[in-house]
C-alpha cells in the first residue's frame, strides 16, 4: 500500500503547512457558500467541467479583460456592453477593428511570485484556441481560431489580430475559458501527449487571480485563500474575504436550513419554494435576478411529424398553460417570455423578450383541426431528472392542458446523461430545457440556438432566411441596422414557432443580511472577489 | 491438525471459491453500464459550446470508440494492474476517490451498527425473557416501526428537529465541522485520527457529526438484529445446558448474561455481518441527505451522469467487502463453535 | 396436523398476538381503501387547480392540496393502488421465478444447481439498492421496470430459500411415494414440494411486500421513480419531505402515513406468520 502511505504523507504535509493559517482567519473573514453541485476541475477548459468549476476559475485565474458590473436591485449584474482591463493594464482597439493591443501590468505576478510576461500571455492565448478542450469552439464565436493571431510586440505588449471586425472578439477574452496561465509552471508539467498540461492543471492551479486554492476535494469542498499580491481588481484593492469555502450539500432543504441558522453565508441554488418562504420570513436577504442571458422553452422537433407542420406547432404554443406553469412551477420567480402584445414586429431587438403567445384552447383546437388532427395525436414530453423539481409540475400541467385539445402526452423523466444524448441525436419530439448564453447578444442567441445541425439547435430548425439574417447581424457594426436585423430574427421565430418560450428563471441568491456585493454573472456563479461582510 | 489451521484452510477455500462470483459481478456491472441509455461523451461535452468534435474527443479519451468486448478486456487488464479507471465527474482516478471516501462510509456504518447492536441486543434479550408479554410486543412494534420509515424521511426529519428547531445537532454537512482543521490521517476514521492527534475538539466535532446519520441508519436495521437476538436467545434458553445450569442453582443474571447470551451471540453475529455489508451499499440515501462524502453517494452521482468507471469500481469494492465480511463471520464462527473443527 | 387444527392454531396465535391481528385487520382495510378509495373522494387525483395550490387541510381538502392545487387525499388513495400493485407484482414475480428455479435446483442438484448457485452468489454480492438503481436507469424508469428491478434484487433470496426447503424434503417418504406412483419430477416439485414450502415462504413474501414499497420510494427520491403526474407514495413523500422546512407539513404527512402504515402492516404480518409457523411458539 505504498500509494496509500504516500497519500497519507502528502495529506499530513499539507495539513502541517495549512493548519497555522487556518486558525489565522476568523469566521467573519471567511465566506461559506453551500451548493448542490461541485467543482470537478480547476481548469475550466476541461470537457465535463461543471458550472461550479467555471465560477471557481473566475476567482483563481485572471483574464486579460473582464466585464464591468452595474447595480441591479439589491445586488449587481454584469454589464455585457462594458469591459475593463483585468490582468492587462490597458487595451486598445484599432479604428478598423482588426487589431487589439494589450499592455500588461509591470507589477503583476503569478501565484508563485514570478512576474507575468508577454510570453505567458501568448502561451495562454495559444492554449485556449489550440488545446483539445472547451475553449476553441467558444473562441471561434469571436473569430479567435489560431495561434498565429497572437503576437508578442515587446515584453509588456501582446497583439491580437482579426480577419473581420468581430463584435464578440473582446468579450470572448473575458469569458470563462480565456484563463491566463503561468506558462513556466504549466510547461514544466506538459508532456508530448498533453502539450497544454490539461491533465496537470485539472488538479493544480497556476494563475494570478485573487485567490489561491487551499484545498480541492471534488464532491466535498473547495477552499480558497486570498492572494495578497493580486493586482486585477478595478481599484487595486484586495477582496474582503481572506478565505472562501465552497461546500457541496446535495439536499436543497438542508442548504436552506444552513442559511436560516446563519451557518452558511450564501447559496444560489435553493428551491423556489424555500426562497419564497425565506423571503416571507424576511430574516435573510434574497437577491433575485431574472437570468437575462437565458431562456426556458418547450422545443418541438421540427424535423419529425407532426411538429414539421407549422399549424401543429402554433396549436401547441396556444395550448400551453403559461400562467399556471409560471405560478405553480417556479412560483412566479422569473421574467415571463410569453403574453406580449405585439403582432408583426417586436418593440426592441433585444433577445430573449416576451413573445406574443397566450393560452387559448379554442384557437389551439381550431389550428389542430386545420392541421389535419381534429382528434389530436400521441406525443411525448421529456425533461431531465436534475430539473425535476421545476419540470414535474410543468409536465403535469402540460399533459393536462394538451389533453383538453386531444393531444395525449406521455411524460418522460430521464437521467441527465440520457437527456443530453437524446437531444444531440434529435430523438425527442417535444421537451423542455433552459438555454444559457454567455454572450447576451441577439445574433449570438439565434446563431447558437436556432441554426445548424448541433445539439443546441433544440428544434432542429432550418430556416434559410433566419440563418442569413443572423450571419448578417454578426458582422454589422452599425447599431441601428443591427437593431433592424435583430427584430427580424425575433419576428421570424415568433411566426414559425420552433419553440414555445416560457420564462427566464430567476437566479435567487440567498445571503445573510450582512453579506454584500453579490453580482449576477454570465456564468451564473458566485464571484467572491467583490463580496464583503458588513 | 489444530483448529486454527483448519479454520484458515476453510477461509482460503472460501476466498478462492468467491473469485468467480467477483468476476461475475465485474462483468455484469460492466455490461449493465453499457446498456445505460445515455452517451457519457455527450453528457460530459455539454459545455455551452461543445460540438461534435469535442464529443468524439471525449469518447476517445474514455475509450468508448472501441467495441464492448475490447473495452471489457481493457478494463479487466486495468483491474489486474490495480487501476479502476478515471471518474469523469470528479476528474480523479476512481481508486483514489474510493480510497478517500471508503473510510467515511465505513466509519458511519460501524457507528450505526454499534448503535443498532447496543439497542437491539438488550431489547431482544428483554423480549426473549418474557415471550408473549407486552414488553415482547412493544419491542417488536418499536423495531418494526424503524423499518417503515424510508431513511431519507427519517433523516430529513431528524435534521429538521435536532438541527433546525432544537439547535442541538451540528450542521448536517459532512464528517467534521467545516471550519475545524482535519486531523492528520492515520486510519481514515476522523474520530480515531483526532484522538491520536490529541485534538479532542476535532474528535468531539467528528463524533457529533456522526450521531444523526448513524441514528437514521440504525433505526432502519434494529428490527432484524433484535428479532435474531430474541429468536436465538429463546432457542438457547430452552436448551438443555441452560436447564442444567438452572437446576444447579446458578443465578438468573449469570445464566442469562454469561451463558445464554454468549451462546446466542453467534447467529446475531451472522446477521450483523449481513446487515453491515448491506448497510454499506445501501447508504446512498443517508449519505445524500447528510452530505456525507461516502462511496455510495459517489456511485449514485456517477450513475446519474453515466460515468461508468466509478460505478463499476464501487460495485466491485462492495462485492469484495461482502466476500470478506462473510469470510470474517465464518472464521469467527469457526473459532467460536466447537462443532466446526478439523475433520 | 389436520386442517381444523391448523385453523385453531392460527386463531390461537392471532388471539395471543394482538399486534399481528391488528396488523391483519389494518392491512385488509388499507387494501380495501386502495380498491374502493376512488369512490370515497370527489376529487380527480390528476386535476390541477393552481389558484388553490398549497392549502393546508380543511373541510374541502382533508389532507390539503399540493403545489398544483391537486387534492392530496385523492392522490394518496390513487397512489395506494399503484404502490400495492408494484409491490405485489414484484414479489409475485420473484416468488414464482425463485420458487421454480430454486425448487428445480433443490430437487435435481448437479451441474445446473451449481451454476444457478454461482449466479445467485453474483447477485448476492451486489449492493442491492445500487443494483436496483442501475437496472431502472438502464431499462428506463417506467412502472414495469421498477417492478422488474425490485423482483430481480429479491430473486436470490427466493431461489436460496426454495432450494434449501426442497432439498431437505426431497428424500422424504411422501416424495418417494409420489415418485413411485408415476409422477414426473416437474409435477412433484410443483404439485407436492412447493405447496409444502409455501407457508414458510409466506413470511418472506409479507416482509418483501413492505420492502418493495420502500424500494420504490427510494427510487423516487433520487428521481428514478414513476413519471409525473402519476401519483405514487414514494414520489409524494420525497417531494413533500423537501417542503417540511417551509411548513407545508401536510404534503408529506398523508402519503408518509399511508406508506408507513402499509410497510408496518406487512412487516408485522410477516412476523405474525413466522410465529404461526414457528413450532417453538406453540409451547
Amino acid at each position: 500500500m505504498s500509494g496509500l502511505a504516500r497519500h497519507l504523507g502528502v495529506c499530513a504535509a499539507i495539513l502541517l503547512m495549512a493548519s497555522p493559517h487556518a486558525q489565522a482567519q476568523t469566521r467573519a473573514e471567511t465566506l461559506r457558500q453551500v451548493t448542490g453541485n461541485t467543482v470537478n476541475t480547476l481548469d475550466p477548459n476541461l470537457p465535463g467541467s461543471t458550472r461550479e468549476a467555471f465560477g471557481m476559475s473566475m476567482n483563481v485565474y485572471d483574464r486579460l479583460v473582464s466585464f464591468e458590473r452595474k447595480p441591479n436591485g439589491k445586488g449587481f449584474i454584469f454589464d455585457f456592453d462594458h469591459l475593463r482591463p483585468e490582468l492587462a493594464k490597458s487595451y486598445e482597439i484599432s479604428p478598423d477593428g482588426l487589431t487589439i493591443t494589450f499592455k500588461l501590468r509591470p507589477d503583476a505576478t503569478w501565484h508563485d511570485g514570478t512576474p507575468v510576461t508577454a510570453d505567458d500571455i501568448k502561451w495562454s492565448l495559444d492554449r485556449v484556441v489550440s488545446a483539445k478542450s472547451l475553449g476553441p469552439p467558444q473562441m471561434q464565436t469571436g473569430s479567435l481560431t489560431s495561434s498565429s493571431q497572437f503576437t508578442i510586440i515587446d515584453p509588456m505588449t501582446v497583439q491580437v489580430k482579426l480577419d473581420k471586425p468581430d463584435r464578440l472578439a473582446l468579450p470572448n477574452l473575458a469569458t470563462v475559458y480565456a484563463i491566463m496561465v503561468n506558462s513556466k509552471v504549466a510547461r514544466a508539467h506538459a508532456t508530448d501527449d498533453d502539450p497544454w498540461a490539461l491533465q496537470w492543471l485539472k488538479d493544480h492551479e497556476a494563475g494570478s487571480g485573487a485567490y489561491t486554492v487551499e484545498n480541492f476535494k471534488p464532491g466535498e469542498n473547495t477552499i480558497l485563500r486570498r492572494s495578497e499580491t493580486w493586482k486585477g481588481s478595478k481599484d487595486g484593492s484586495l477582496p474582503f474575504f481572506k478565505r472562501v469555502i465552497q461546500q457541496t450539500v446535495p439536499e436543497a432543504a438542508t442548504r436552506a436550513n444552513l442559511l436560516a441558522k446563519g451557518d452558511a453565508d450564501i447559496s444560489i441554488d435553493l428551491q423556489s419554494s424555500d426562497v419564497l418562504e425565506i423571503e416571507k420570513a424576511g430574516k435573510l436577504k434574497v437577491i433575485s435576478t431574472p437570468q437575462f442571458n437565458a431562456f426556458t422553452m418547450v422545443a418541438f422537433n421540427t424535423k419529425v411529424k407532426p411538429f414539421d407542420n407549422l399549424k401543429v406547432r402554433q396549436a401547441i404554443t396556444a395550448a400551453l398553460p403559461y400562467e399556471d406553469m409560471f405560478k405553480a412551477a417556479i412560483f412566479g420567480r422569473g421574467a415571463k417570455l410569453f403574453g406580449a402584445d405585439w403582432t408583426t414586429s417586436p418593440p426592441t431587438g433585444l433577445f430573449p423578450q416576451p413573445m406574443p403567445a397566450h393560452t387559448d384552447l379554442v384557437a389551439a383546437k381550431q389550428l389542430l383541426t386545420e392541421a389535419g388532427f381534429p382528434d389530436g395525436f400521441d406525443t411525448s414530453f421529456t425533461y431531465s431528472v436534475s430539473s425535476a423539481q421545476i419540470n414535474d409540475p410543468v409536465a403535469a400541467l402540460i399533459k393536462e392542458s394538451l389533453g383538453k385539445i386531444g393531444v395525449r402526452v406521455d411524460v418522460q423523466k430521464v437521467p441527465d446523461a440520457q437527456f443530453g444524448t437524446l437531444i444531440t441525436e434529435k430523438k425527442l419530439a417535444m421537451f423542455t430545457d433552459t438555454a444559457i448564453s454567455w454572450m447576451a447578444s441577439t445574433d449570438y442567441f439565434f446563431r447558437n440556438f436556432f441554426t445548424g445541425n448541433q445539439r443546441w439547435n433544440y428544434a432542429s430548425w432550418n430556416n434559410q432566411e433566419l440563418v442569413d439574417t443572423a450571419q448578417a447581424a454578426r458582422f454589422e457594426p452599425d447599431p441601428v441596422k443591427y437593431e433592424v436585423l435583430a427584430k427580424k430574427l425575433i419576428t421570424i421565430t415568433a411566426a414559425e414557432a420552433p419553440e414555445a418560450f416560457l420564462w427566464q428563471p430567476s437566479q435567487d441568491a440567498v445571503v445573510l443580511p450582512t453579506i454584500e456585493g453579490y453580482t449576477y454573472w454570465f456564468h451564473r456563479q458566485v464571484d467572491y472577489r467583490d463580496m464583503s461582510r458588513k | 491438525m489444530t483448529k486454527s489451521a483448519a479454520v484458515l484452510r476453510l477461509a482460503g477455500r472460501r476466498l478462492a471459491a468467491s473469485l468467480p462470483a467477483l468476476l461475475g459481478v465485474v462483468v455484469f456491472t460492466f455490461v449493465l453500464m453499457r446498456v445505460l441509455p445515455g452517451d457519457p461523451a455527450v453528457f460530459f461535452a455539454s459545455g455551452p459550446s461543445a460540438g461534435q468534435k469535442e464529443i468524439e474527443d471525449i469518447r476517445h479519451q474514455m475509450g468508448l470508440d472501441r467495441s464492448i468486448p475490447v473495452q471489457l478486456a481493457f478494463y479487466l487488464r486495468d483491474i489486474g494492474t490495480g487501476s479502476l479507471g478515471h471518474s469523469m465527474t470528479t476528474g480523479q482516478p476512481v481508486l483514489k476517490d474510493l480510497e478517500e471516501r471508503l473510510p467515511a462510509s465505513l466509519e458511519l456504518t460501524f457507528a450505526a451498527l454499534v448503535l443498532a447492536l447496543g439497542l437491539a441486543i438488550p431489547m431482544g434479550v428483554l423480549a426473549a425473557l418474557n415471550p408473549g408479554s407486552t414488553t415482547d410486543h412493544a419491542v417488536r412494534f418499536l423495531c418494526t416501526l424503524g423499518v417503515c420509515v424510508p431513511t431519507f424521511v427519517s433523516g430529513l426529519l431528524l435534521i429538521y428537529v435536532f438541527y433546525y428547531l432544537a439547535g442541538i445537532a451540528p450542521d448536517p454537512t459532512g464528517r467534521i465541522d467545516i471550519f475545524a482543521s482535519q486531523p492528520p490521517s492515520h486510519t481514515g476514521f476522523l474520530v480515531i485520527d483526532s484522538l491520536i492527534a490529541g485534538d479532542f475538539d476535532a474528535a468531539r466535532s467528528a463524533a457529533s457529526q456522526l450521531v444523526l446519520p448513524a441514528v437514521t441508519m440504525a433505526l432502519f436495521v434494529l428490527a432484524p438484529l433484535a428479532r435474531m437476538t430474541r429468536a436465538s436467545m429463546l432457542a438457547v434458553l430452552g436448551s438443555d445446558f441452560i436447564r442444567t445450569a438452572r437446576a444447579m442453582g446458578l443465578s438468573r443474571g449469570r445464566i442469562v448474561f454469561v451463558y445464554a447470551l454468549r451462546n446466542a451471540a453467534l447467529p446475531v453475529l451472522t446477521i450483523a455481518g449481513i446487515v453491515f455489508s448491506t448497510m454499506l451499499g445501501a447508504n446512498v440515501l443517508v449519505e445524500k441527505v447528510f452530505s456525507w462524502p461516502g462511496v455510495a453517494a459517489y456511485a449514485l452521482d456517477a450513475l446519474l451522469a453515466t460515468d461508468y468507471a466509478p460505478v463499476q469500481g464501487f460495485v466491485l469494492l462492495m462485492a469484495v467487502i461482502f466476500v470478506f465480511v462473510n469470510l470474517l463471520v465464518d472464521v469467527l464462527y469457526g473459532l467460536a463453535d466447537p462443532r466446526v473443527n478439523a475433520a | 396436523m389436520s386442517a381444523s387444527g391448523q385453523t385453531a392454531h392460527a386463531l390461537y396465535v392471532l388471539r395471543a398476538n394482538r399486534i399481528s391481528s391488528a396488523a391483519a385487520v389494518l392491512a385488509v382495510l388499507l387494501v380495501l381503501t386502495a380498491v374502493f378509495g376512488p369512490m370515497l373522494t370527489q376529487y380527480d387525483p390528476l386535476a390541477s387547480d393552481v389558484a388553490h395550490a398549497l392549502q393546508p387541510p380543511d373541510a374541502n381538502h382533508w389532507a390539503g392540496t399540493d403545489q398544483l392545487g391537486r387534492d392530496v387525499l385523492a392522490r394518496v388513495i390513487a397512489a395506494g393502488r399503484l404502490d400495492y400493485a408494484i409491490a405485489a407484482a414484484a414479489v409475485f414475480l420473484s416468488f414464482v421465478i425463485g420458487a421454480v428455479i430454486g425448487g428445480a435446483c433443490g430437487f435435481r442438484g448437479g451441474a445446473v444447481d451449481r451454476w444457478v448457485g454461482r449466479i445467485v452468489d453474483v447477485l448476492m454480492a451486489f449492493p442491492l439498492f445500487v443494483l436496483a438503481m442501475a437496472l431502472v436507469a438502464a431499462l428506463g424508469n417506467r412502472v414495469e421496470n421498477i417492478v422488474t428491478a425490485t423482483a430481480i434484487i429479491n430473486l436470490p433470496f427466493y431461489i436460496r430459500f426454495a432450494r434449501a426447503e426442497v432439498a431437505v424434503r426431497r428424500q422424504a417418504g411422501w416424495v418417494e411415494a409420489a415418485s413411485a406412483s408415476g409422477n414426473g419430477p416437474m409435477r412433484i416439485v410443483l404439485g407436492f414440494l412447493l405447496p409444502n414450502v409455501l407457508p414458510a415462504m409466506s413470511v418472506q413474501i409479507s416482509l418483501n411486500l413492505g420492502w418493495a414499497i420502500l424500494n420504490a420510494a427510494g427510487l423516487s427520491f433520487i428521481g428514478l421513480g414513476v413519471h409525473p403526474p402519476t401519483p405514487e407514495w414514494g414520489i409524494m413523500v420525497a417531494e413533500g419531505a423537501r417542503f417540511i422546512t417551509v411548513g407545508h407539513w401536510w404534503l408529506v404527512a398523508a402519503p408518509g402515513l399511508a406508506l408507513m402504515l402499509s410497510v408496518l402492516c406487512f412487516n408485522l404480518l410477516g412476523d405474525g406468520l413466522r410465529d404461526m409457523l414457528d413450532p417453538r411458539m406453540r409451547t
